[in-house]
């Protein structure tokens, strides 16, 4: 079973994530509000995927896209971006993001983009 | 859409959450206006506008992701360009009113109606409000903004083909609603680099025009590269590529894009405006706020719940405390009876600390109105908070929320004059409105004081003959009676009903409200000076650390953090001063003496002070000792407010359960110590 | 603690009405309406609060609640009396208000038909008399039927300011 964080400082988004990928079969090893303790529970939790959100308090998504990945190189980080952040998720892209998924997604449209990663 | 989202537990967050958002928002707005300029806030309401966004569009709530969405685009656009002339004031405007949508809606939601606000006008004067600063307050017109973008990712073809080098030539089609099809493409070909060459692609500019998306889904995305890689290595890295939807790869033979499509790239043109540069996005230092898990539980059920830790302690002491033990050799049981002990006074301590909650929330509410008066009145009151933190209980605050909008709006309406009136009486034109909560005993209190132009007792005795509360002018009666009489049903002196106080809501429905949950209002006012409002509640609801005494037959409990010492007398010099109260004199200060049987008039207690023991106590920074004939032991209570038949019992704060059943008093100290008079006399 | 005896909790309204619930003051008895009564409890610890006026005896614990006592007897201002084992105390609900209500003893629950009803007659100066709503007639005894409001009327309702 794939473990997953979830990184977002909505707990609504979080906890509709989880709800998803619960109920296909991924495992939700831990959840992060921002990205200082996205870096730290990557680091702890060793989770096989993170989905990302972009724009959070304190450090944001692609900052810590970067120390994680800076710190494992084999990390699957998944943002979670908004319409309108195009250039944003290109920085995410080009630090190492593994792909992306744009809000407000369905929870058909997470399961099989994730799917990619088990 | 999809099943997680409109079931209740998280449609309950969403409303939870984005409520808390636009309080906060509504906080950022404000201070940012008191600091003078939102300039400082733009980051935070950016975010704010933004999670709400996300959150409303996975709602499906479109109306509110549009209008989040609207206001993002003007901060976004504030943030990136930095204008230099914004009208924040109507700015600010905007925002609290989209705020007030917002929250309607959820509230539509809340309560199971269809949330069909149309924000279509705010989100059209938000746009000219947008295009309007695009219009004049950059320096450069928007068309040419800055363009960072000069980096492309396009890789142009140019090397001959070497050997061992295939060319390749694919179309792509991404799911649909997959969304940001072009950045999909442009990270498809980022991954690409890695083991191909000579990319080229169509449409040519998809990278950095954004509005190549819709091509994209239409059209597909062609590539054309040339990499040592085998067919079915590329075909593999395409299959892992995700949201990808079918494709066709083939090698090239003629491997070229048809001539007809080919197109130069235009390095030149102007960048869309939507692609404007977000390097900075999202590293935005702004505070965290709430950021929890939380969940709402009904009140109903905390109130249960308190019950039963209520009997739970008590049961607890009931065996433990057991008279048929006394006297059995039960090391075993008592070591397990203190592990209990410990586990139910931990429970009552997490039961009651869930049900408190900080005024603060409740205070920063007054603070929009506060605003929105001041601009529709042209008067300059400015609000001070002070003491948000100080705590209550869930069930009170939500009784002392109306009641405290209704005072903040009595004291800017009728209350504070207006600027040029303030300045003719001698007064900054500035009028200061203060809200201050503290804790005070066994009560909190909560104080509305402005600076404006105070209560006429006159006026007000007229008034209350007029309507028959008195007969006649009576001279006897203290200013507090008189002002109280404003707290009795229809009495108004103000001729004229203003928007604002007068929607039929007086001072007697405050009042009521006040004294469902057992509190009380006390005025207090100068003439041309100041008004000030106390509420005081009393801590019904409450856990303390209490210290049983007994006196006579009689068991009191006293509230631990009052307790300064207990000491008996022997040799203490004892007096009487000029009005006959006992004293006691103590390392040079002498402390006024309470004798409870005395007090509580109670028969066969220790009488004379060598007999039992005394207990200082101390509030308001004064002290008295108490003479009791025992104590008997510290534990912790659950205060229970006494019958309401028996209200006002004065130097009595409630009662609790002890652990046989039977019921102890709690001493309201600060009563007994303030019904003695001065403290101190050396 | 003492065995509570619960009155009729399953009954609809309309078997409650009159219905009275007889309890004696010496020799005297007294009615008071039945869906005023919800159980009726032994003599419990009663804790003491002062400054009450005489007949408040003070709050007990019933499971939990704290619920304050009068003592009827001294409410109508008869000569104090020892509690003893037949000593009840009848819990009424009156405006929202558990109160309990201090009696020598109770004694049955009656149907008083409502053309044996009568006002009591108007004797001037009686103090008990204020608290009388009717008298009722079953057979040759006569019921002094309480008027339970009166009882505990809003001034007494303040506690402090009954006498």
């Amino acid at each position: 079973m794939a473990k997953v964080l979830i990184v977002d400082d909505a707990s609504f988004i979080r906890v509709s994530l989880k709800m998803m990928l619960e109920r296909n079969g991924f495992e939700v090893v831990g959840e992060a509000e921002n990205g200082t303790v996205a870096v730290r529970k990557y680091l702890e939790l060793k989770p096989d995927l993170v989905t990302m959100d972009i724009t959070m308090p304190e450090v944001d998504g692609v900052t810590a896209l970067k120390s994680i990945i800076q710190q494992d190189p084999a990390a699957k980080v998944v943002m979670i971006s908004a319409m309108g952040q195009e250039s944003t998720v290109k920085e995410a892209v080009i630090a190492g993001a593994v792909g992306f998924i744009v809000k407000p997604f369905k929870e058909e449209q997470v399961i099989k983009g994730l799917s990619k990663f088990r | 859409m999809t099943g997680g989202n409109n079931n209740s537990p998280v449609l309950g967050l969403f409303v939870f959450e984005t409520n808390q958002l636009l309080e906060q928002l509504e906080r950022i707005i404000l201070d940012g206006e008191k600091a003078g300029g939102l300039a400082a806030a733009i980051n935070e309401v950016f975010r704010v506008m933004h999670t709400i966004k996300g959150s409303a569009a996975m709602m499906l709530l479109d109306n509110i992701a549009e209008l989040a969405h609207a206001l993002e685009d003007v901060f976004y656009y504030l943030r990136e360009e930095q204008p230099g002339e914004v009208d924040y004031s109507s700015l600010a405007d905007m925002v609290l009113s989209a705020a007030d949508f917002i929250r309607n809606e959820i509230a539509k939601l809340e309560n199971g109606d269809n949330p069909n606000g149309d924000p279509a006008e705010m989100i059209g004067s938000i746009r000219c409000f947008l295009q309007a600063l695009k219009g004049c307050g950059s320096d450069q017109p928007c068309a040419a903004a800055p363009s960072v973008h000069a980096v492309q990712y396009y890789i142009g073809a140019k090397k001959p083909e070497k050997a061992g080098v295939n060319t390749y030539e694919a179309c792509i089609f991404f799911d649909e609603d997959c969304g940001m099809e072009n950045v999909r493409a442009f990270m498809l070909v980022h991954e690409l680099k890695e083991f191909a060459e000579d990319i080229r692609y169509l449409p040519p500019d998809v990278l950095d025009n954004d509005d190549n998306a819709e091509a994209i889904r239409r059209e597909g995305f062609r590539l054309y590269f040339s990499s040592r890689n085998t067919l079915e290595e590329i075909r593999e890295f395409l299959d892992r590529t995700m949201f990808l939807k079918s494709f066709e790869i083939q090698p090239a033979g003629a491997g070229q894009p048809p001539a007809a499509k080919k197109r130069t790239i235009d390095l030149e043109g102007p960048v869309p405006e939507a692609s404007a540069p977000t390097a900075a996005q999202g590293t935005d230092g702004t505070q965290a706020v709430g950021k929890q898990n939380f969940i709402s539980v009904n009140v109903g059920k905390m109130d249960l719940l308190m019950d039963l830790v209520g009997e739970l302690v008590i049961a607890e002491a009931m065996v433990s405390q057991n008279p048929e033990l006394r006297g059995l050799p039960l090391d075993g049981f008592y070591k397990a009876a203190r592990q209990l002990r410990k586990i139910t006074d931990e429970l009552q301590d997490v039961v009651m600390s869930i049900r408190m909650v900080p005024l603060a929330a409740t205070f920063h509410k007054t603070s929009r109105i506060v605003r929105d008066m001041n601009k529709k009145l042209n008067k300059q009151a400015e609000l001070e908070i002070v003491g948000g933190e100080t705590e209550v209980d869930k069930n009170i605050i939500e009784h002392l929320s109306d009641p405290l909008m209704h005072l903040i709006r009595n004291a800017v309406d009728h209350g504070i004059e207006s600027p040029g009136e303030r300045e003719q009486a001698g007064k900054p034109p500035a009028g200061k409105l203060r809200l201050e909560a503290k804790n005070a005993g066994g009560e909190v209190w909560i104080m509305v004081q402005d600076d404006g132009r105070g209560l006429d007792r006159e006026k007000i005795l007229a008034k209350a003959v007029e309507r028959g509360l008195t007969q006649g002018i009576d001279n006897s009666l203290t200013d507090k009676e008189v002002y109280s009489f404003i707290l009795h049903p229809g009495f108004s002196t103000k001729e004229t009903v203003t928007e604002f106080s007068g929607r039929g809501v007086g001072m007697d429905v405050v009042a009521q409200n006040i004294e469902k949950i057992g509190g009380s209002i006390h005025i207090d006012s100068s003439l041309g000076c100041q008004t000030t409002i106390t509420i005081r509640i009393p801590l019904t609801l409450a856990i303390i650390d209490g210290m049983n005494i007994r006196v006579g037959r009689n068991i009191y409990t006293i509230p631990i953090n009052s307790i300064r010492e207990s000491f008996r007398i022997s040799g203490h010099r004892t007096f009487r001063d000029t009005g006959g109260a006992e004293m006691i004199m103590l390392r040079g200060e002498c402390y006024p003496i309470l004798r409870l049987y005395e007090r509580y008039r109670i028969q066969v207690a220790a009488e004379d002070l060598p007999d039992g023991i005394m207990v200082m106590i101390e509030a308001d920074d004064k002290k008295i000792c108490l003479f009791a004939d025992a104590l008997l032991g510290q534990q912790q209570v659950v205060v229970k407010a006494l019958p309401k038949y028996l209200k006002k019992t004065q130097g009595i704060a409630g009662c609790t359960l002890l652990g046989d059943g039977s019921v102890s008093l709690i001493l309201d100290v600060s009563g007994l110590v303030g019904g003695m008079g001065s403290g101190c006399c050396s | 603690m003492a065995e509570a005896l619960e009155v009729f909790p399953d009954s609809e309204e309309d078997t409650l009405s009159g219905k009275y619930l007889t309890f004696s003051l010496g020799s005297e008895v007294y009615g008071i309406e039945i869906r005023y009564v919800t159980e009726i409890i032994g003599m419990h610890t009663i804790t003491e609060v002062p400054d009450l006026p005489e007949h408040v005896r003070g709050i007990i614990n019933l499971r939990g609640r704290i619920i304050p006592v009068i003592d009827v007897r001294l409410r109508f201002r008869k000569p104090p009396r020892e509690y003893n084992d037949r000593t009840c105390i009848i819990v009424v609900d009156i405006k929202g208000m558990a109160i309990g209500l201090i009696v020598d003893t109770v004694a049955e629950v009656l149907a008083i038909a409502e053309q044996d009803i009568v006002c009591p007659p108007q004797v001037n100066g009686a103090y008990q008399q204020r608290f009388i709503k009717s008298i009722g007639k079953v057979g040759d005894d006569i019921k002094l039927i309480l008027d339970s409001d009166q009882l505990l009327s809003d001034g007494e309702m303040a506690g402090l300011d009954g006498f």
